[in-house]
């Protein structure tokens, strides 16, 4: 019998022939990441540790990014330290406004196909899209990381996902992991590792993918991984990446399920207030005002869903009464955000563009808190009740096409009913 | 051979527990450890900090500690001194943190476990005992690393003792 990509991904690294779901292994980390929710935690591990020396300290990436800027002088305390720990481990960092964790770390070259990659986050299974086990741990995890290179892992059971047919335009990967919230429930694949293949993973840009893997989260995925492809290895390359070392599952190996889904029937999704897998379709949903549009976070931050937006926006106004912000994922998309005219369009239609960071989320940074009874649209990947800040607000979630098209219309809408809400990413 | 049996009374929480809502401080900033403690999962069960004695076993439903689950949850559970947390199924990322942190976490049917029950919990020989209602369920084995790091006391006193990860005894 076959290994799947997990297994085969953690043998590697575990230096094993072969592994197996719900064996344990201690494998070595190519390369990690910690973020400043989690750093300080992860410094007093380090003290609690008493390590002489932390030799792998600099193959981490240390990421100010949910603080950015710090609303607190608790956060700039921790930020401080940060810079200090980095400078004294030689670990690369990265400093408020240079972007999300899961943004640089690829976009810093930072990882490659075949690597296994751990950072302090949930979210950490983005890397995936790049065939890399990435996973999320916490600070004794990465405090054991940096002093003897390894971590602990269990191999997990793999669900295969052929996505078949090809999104339709005005549907991004953001609607397909809305389906499966709304099909197998919050955590309804906790553990698991997701594979996703099929016509439709092919035919998605880098920017989507990142989306398909990070989303993935909600689920409860261990991990969720793709195979490499042309696109992969040309995306690497650019952002100077090592050599890939790509890694497929064999055509024999054992799932613990398997699903298909229709890419090319699916629509708009939407996520209902308060839980992440009340999914309807957005065409669905009538008459449901909005007054608070968000498009920004790991999920959806990225070039294309900026250019989705300012295809919907360009040369329009956001509808009266609503509020839009827009918070790019990292400096560079930034950067080529301005350098497109996005930014321009979308702050003449009425949106704000801030730094780069992890502020559209949640409501950490309190910057972003709606009044009572408000709705949010957001293209983050969470709406739990009171997260931006107020018990007594909704928050809905959508793909960055959904949140522009309603932020257009004052009302949830189907970006497909809008002009400029059926762009394509492979057009750009 | 080291010991891996425990025993303890039983507190009941139900299914979706999130830890970083009902037990650490990511919505509680500035607030100390303690702090926390004293009003642990008060909005899911009220009072269940002042009524919980340290020693005693939480028995949870579905998916305890979902989601982001802050490392700092589980630094306070053993402040509060649970023994061990029983449930049908953990968030991943607070199972880790849970290991790591020397708490045990048993992945068990708890249909049937009532509030003041007493658990006699043997992970080594993988099964999971009612007293008072001689009721015994089996147990998934446990690999030898997770029993080392939790007879350890978490991670990191593992590693000082097997700085290579090897476990020679």
């Amino acid at each position: 019998m076959g290994l799947t990509l997990a297994e085969k991904l953690l043998a590697r690294h575990a230096g094993l022939p072969i592994t197996r779901a719900g064996d344990l292994v201690v494998a070595h980390v190519s390369f990690a990441m910690v973020h400043d929710a989690r750093a300080p935690n992860a410094i007093r591990m380090v003290e609690k540790m008493g390590a002489k020396s932390l030799p792998f300290a600099n193959k981490t990436a240390w990421v100010l990014d949910h603080f950015s800027p710090p609303p607190t002088l608790e956060a700039a305390q921790g930020h401080t330290a940060m810079r200090k720990f980095a400078d004294e481990h030689g670990s690369v960092l990265y400093d408020i406004g240079d972007g999300i964790c899961h943004q640089v770390m690829p976009e810093g070259g930072h990882l490659t196909c075949g690597d296994l990659i751990v950072g302090t986050d949930t979210h950490s299974v983005t890397y995936g899209a790049f065939n890399a086990f990435g996973t999320g741990i916490e600070g004794t995890d990465v405090s054991a990381v940096m002093a003897t290179g390894k971590v602990w892992l269990r191999v997990p059971e793999s669900v295969r996902v052929t996505l078949k047919g090809r999104l339709q335009p005005g549907v991004w990967a953001k609607d397909v992991t809305l389906h499966m919230l709304g099909k197998f429930g919050a955590e309804g694949l906790n553990y698991r590792a997701i594979e996703y293949v099929g016509s439709a993973v092919q035919a998605m840009e880098i920017d989507d993918r990142m989306t398909l893997c990070n989303h993935a989260a909600e689920l409860g995925a261990k991990a969720a991984l793709l195979e490499a492809d042309e696109k992969t290895f040309a995306w690497l390359k650019a952002h100077g990446a090592k050599t890939p070392a790509p890694l497929s599952a064999d055509a024999d190996a054992h799932y613990a399920d398997h699903f298909e889904i229709d890419a090319s029937q699916l629509a708009p999704q939407v996520a209902r207030k308060h839980s992440v897998d009340d999914i309807v379709s957005a065409h669905e949903v009538v008459g449901q005002k909005i007054n608070f549009a968000l498009i920004g976070t790991c999920t959806n931050g990225r070039l294309d869903d900026i250019r989705q937006a300012a295809a919907v926006l360009k040369g329009k106004r956001v509808a009266k009464g609503v509020r839009m912000i827009i918070t790019p994922a990292s400096r560079q998309i930034y950067l080529a955000a301005a350098r497109e005219g996005l930014i321009e369009a979308l702050t003449e239609a009425g949106a704000s563009v801030e730094a780069a960071g992890c502020g559209t989320c949640v409501g950490i940074t309190n910057h972003l808190i709606p009044g009572d009874r408000e709705v949010v649209i957001s293209s983050a990947n969470r709406n739990f009740q009171g997260r931006l800040g107020n018990h007594d607000a909704d928050i809905w979630l959508g793909s960055a096409a959904t949140v522009a098209a309603s932020a257009l219309t004052g009302y949830i809408t189907d970006p497909r009913t809008v002009a400029g809400g059926q762009w394509e990413a492979s057009h750009a | 051979m080291l010991d891996h049996t425990l025993q303890g009374r039983v507190y009941r929480l139900g299914d979706d527990v999130n830890t970083d809502l009902n037990c650490s401080g990511k919505y509680l900033p500035g607030k100390d450890e303690a702090f926390i403690a004293a009003q642990a999962f008060d909005a899911v069960s009220p009072g269940f900090a002042s009524r919980f004695v340290a020693g005693s076993v939480i028995v949870a439903g579905t998916h305890f500690g979902i989601n982001s689950s802050r490392e700092q949850a589980v630094h306070i559970l053993r402040r509060m001194g649970v023994a061990a947390i029983v449930a049908p199924s953990f968030g991943r990322q607070f199972f880790r943190n849970a290991i790591n942190n020397g708490l045990p976490v048993i992945e068990c049917d708890v249909a049937g476990i009532e509030e003041g029950d007493t658990l006699r919990i043997d992970m080594a020989g993988q099964k999971l005992e009612v007293s008072n209602r001689n009721m015994v369920r089996p147990l998934g084995a446990v690999p030898e690393a997770i029993l080392a790091i939790l007879a350890e006391g978490g991670l990191i006193p593992f590693l000082k003792k097997y700085p290579d990860w090897k476990i020679t005894a």
